[in-house]
């Protein structure tokens, strides 16, 4: 089985379980709590019952319409002030529902309104996310060279360390902020800042919703929603580090089959043994495939073994990186991103096979991170085998 | 100032922009609804106080307990059913809210849940959705060579249609089932499904909110979350193939990696092959060369059309400069086709397999595109 294909499947089944440990662990932590909760209710309701003479349909109507004042009881959330501040919670996807428009026209216009605000925002927050990454950088390597530090790289583990820190500083600042001016705990804003910046947005917990701030402190208003946006970066710069490559390594490794695919469809022209390293019912779309014309052996006979070779090589992988982030965060991972593409074994034995004369430019350390003259390798080969010349693509770690 | 900074100030003003307009067309669309409402139950409740005789205090205690007892109408949240759907709301980032924690423990276990699983489900779904446009791009090269089609290779806007076309159908498949199992109209329910695909998730439409259905009705659930679940992929496939190109179009790096990567730039003639040279001379240089003229065609083409793929097959050997596109020099793309190209009409001691490469030229655009 392709590498993507194994990498897609780990990642649902991974995803599943998640889903499943975390049901478990949030039914044991709140089911007592709501059972008890809910019980205290009754109770207080079937007093109020018979305090008041209600019947149950009497009460539901009530209840309709407390339910119904809920936002109204906020203030008035659809002034200027409101709007914007619900605009925001669409095309970040927030998404509070602390209000959301009832008329028809109102929900038709917030479709549109977030099919094109939605990508517009996520490619702005990425944006500037990789602009304040880079500054960042370069402060560091500034201070790092001030400092005389022998080593005056920034290394990938440098960014991450500092990404950490400034997230949860965001979260810290916003959270004594709103701590103060919505009188919650420090927990309870710090639970809001998080759920805001995730863009999760539950909407227990909403800032401008007490003591009409909207309308009567616009200064509050003002700090709320740069603070919201400003987070959004924070948090985006630091996905934009440590994230987004992964996102595309699916497509990376698709290009990397298909390059070796038409290597191997040339060499197979030159008549040379070739051992066709790509599933034959693989649903790439590249033409050329294996059958360059030459003899293809064993491609059938080997898929089995190639399957296995796939997975093992993707262990390896997920190995190997843990070790570069442990041993080599001293290593200058600037431009080069070790985790994204150990070459495949099989293919490795192919172009042994022929005896090629690629360089091995990595077997020095065994670590695929020591990229000291190899920089520009954004395939990083297991340390097995060699690395094609025209592969060696300038990626740049802010990806 | 480079062009990603101006890129980005662009970028920073349309959002800017863009806010402020939606909050005059909601304002505008809504404001007087909001303010007739408010006036018409705040009657109703006057009218209603004074039937039942309430004083303030009283309506305070009915106010809270009704709304303490909002998140309990739908049945029991947080057996394994509600939690499922509650953990699929946190780690998509959906986040309706109709049932949220209440225990610190349990927020503080949400916080850290949040953290692990919101990247993970990011991954997975990017990666699937690319298996799922590399699979649809293979399904459709094949039935062009079914129908005997001139040109069988699968350009970008194939793509989008079908990618587009995915997308509606998932609305509207979902519109119907929700509008029929909840009892909401089909624009409520094309509104419900909208708004939960695209994670914003109100939480004012939810499923599986009324008659206790976690409970009683297990095929019905086991619907909902399969529906959330595919849809999301659906979406995601969707940006995968339209969206994560911007996302990571990188540093132009000429000026801070001059800096930084100082040695880097260095050593690259130290480097084996030309091609490499040539790769990193053509990649800054061509970037350089025209920036105001890029900067237009970013503009157009963000506005646009997506259409750079087939005009890269055009533009693939002209190196100097007849492709204007800053999204695609810095690309990944590019790179791979630039040294390709070099070696092909530069160097010939070019290793054969870049000269392979060459030869199957059509092999990256077709590949490329759900990058």
């Amino acid at each position: 089985m392709k590498r993507q294909n194994v990498r897609t499947l780990a990642l649902i089944i991974c995803t599943f379980t998640y889903l499943i440990v975390g049901a478990a662990i949030f039914d044991v932590l709140e089911s007592l709590e709501e059972t008890s909760q809910r019980q205290q209710l009754d109770l207080k309701k079937k007093e109020l019952l018979h305090t008041f003479n209600l019947s149950t349909d009497e009460f539901d109507e009530l209840e309709k319409v407390v339910l119904q004042l809920k936002s109204h009881k906020a203030g008035v959330q659809w002034e200027f002030a409101g709007s914007f501040y619900f605009a925001i919670t669409v095309i970040t996807t927030i998404g509070y529902g602390h209000a959301a428009p009832s008329t028809d026209g109102g929900k038709a216009f917030c479709m549109l309104y977030a099919l094109l605000g939605i990508p517009l925002t996520l490619v702005m927050f990425q944006s500037v996310g990789e602009r304040i990454n880079t500054f960042v950088r370069l402060l560091l390597h500034r201070l790092k060279k001030c400092l005389g530090m022998r080593r005056t790289e920034v290394s990938m583990v440098n960014m991450v360390i500092i990404g950490c820190t400034s997230c949860m500083s965001t979260l810290c600042v916003g959270a004594l902020a709103f701590s103060q001016f919505e009188g919650w705990s420090f927990f309870h804003a710090y639970y809001y800042c998080f759920i805001t910046l995730t863009t999760i947005g539950f909407g227990d917990y909403v800032a401008l919703q007490s003591e009409q701030a909207l309308q009567n402190k616009p200064e509050y208003v003002a700090f709320s929603f740069i603070y919201i946006l400003t987070g959004l970066a924070v948090i985006g710069a630091f996905l934009n580090l440590a994230v987004l490559r992964f996102m595309t390594m699916n497509a990376e490794d698709e290009k990397r089959d298909a390059e070796q695919r038409a290597l191997l469809a040339h060499n197979g022209q030159a008549g040379g043994h070739i051992n066709c390293s790509v599933d034959p019912v693989s649903p790439s779309s590249s033409p050329s495939g294996c059958g360059g014309g030459s003899a293809v052996g064993g491609s059938s006979g080997g898929a089995a073994s190639r399957g296995l070779r796939n997975v093992y090589a993707e262990v390896l992988h997920f190995q190997s990186m843990c070790s570069c982030l442990w041993y080599k965060s001293r290593e200058k991972l600037q431009y080069s991103i070790p985790m994204i593409i150990p070459r495949d074994l099989s293919t490795s034995d192919t172009y042994m096979e022929q005896g090629e004369a690629f360089s091995n430019p990595l077997h020095s350390n065994g670590c695929m991170c020591s990229l000291q003259h190899h920089s520009g390798i954004s395939s990083v080969s297991t340390g097995l085998h060699s690395v094609n010349s025209y592969r060696r693509l300038k990626r740049r770690s802010s990806i | 100032m480079n062009t990603q900074n101006i890129r980005t100030l662009i970028l920073i003003l349309s959002i800017v922009f863009y806010l402020l307009i939606g909050a005059a067309v909601f304002d505008a669309l809504e404001s007087k609804s909001e303010s007739s409402r408010q006036r018409a139950l705040e009657q109703k409740l006057k009218e209603l106080q004074k039937k039942y005789g309430f004083m303030e205090d009283d309506y305070g205690d009915i106010e809270r307990v009704v709304l303490l007892s909002e998140p309990h109408r739908g049945g029991r949240q947080w057996k394994f059913a509600g939690s499922f759907y509650f953990a699929t709301t946190v780690i998509t980032t959906i986040g309706y809210g109709h049932a949220v924690p209440r225990t610190d423990a349990g927020k503080a276990f949400c916080m850290f849940y949040a953290v692990l699983g919101i990247p993970l489900t990011l991954v997975m779904f990017q990666s699937l959705g690319e298996r799922i446009n590399t699979f649809v791009r293979y399904l459709l090269r094949r039935t062009k060579q079914c129908l005997g089609l001139r040109k069988k290779e699968v350009s970008m806007g194939n793509m989008v249609l079908v990618g587009l076309f995915s997308c509606m159908s998932t609305l509207c498949i979902g519109a119907a089932a929700f509008s029929h199992f909840e009892n909401w109209t089909f624009f409520n329910a094309c509104y419900y499904c909208f708004i939960t695909l695209t994670t914003i998730g109100f939480g004012d439409f939810v499923a599986l909110k009324e008659g206790d259905a976690l409970k009683n009705r297990p095929p019905y659930v086991a619907f909902c979350f399969m529906y959330i679940l595919v849809g999301l992929t659906v979406i995601g496939a969707f940006l995968n193939l339209v969206v994560l190109r911007f996302l990571t179009v990188s540093s132009d790096g000429s000026d801070v990696r001059a800096e930084v990567g100082g040695e880097e730039q260095g050593s690259q003639p130290n480097d084996m092959q030309g091609e490499r040279r040539t790769l990193d001379a053509a990649g800054p240089e061509a970037e350089r060369r025209s920036e105001p003229s890029r900067l237009g065609a970013f503009i157009s083409r963000v506005c646009c059309g997506l259409d750079e793929y087939r005009s890269n097959s055009h533009g693939l050997y002209d190196q100097t400069g007849g492709h204007n596109n800053p999204v695609f020099y810095s690309s990944i793309s590019y790179r791979l086709d630039n040294v390709c190209c070099s070696s092909c009409t530069v160097s010939s001691q070019a290793s054969p397999c870049v000269l392979a490469f060459c030869q199957g030229k059509n092999n990256p655009h077709i590949r490329r595109n759900s990058l």
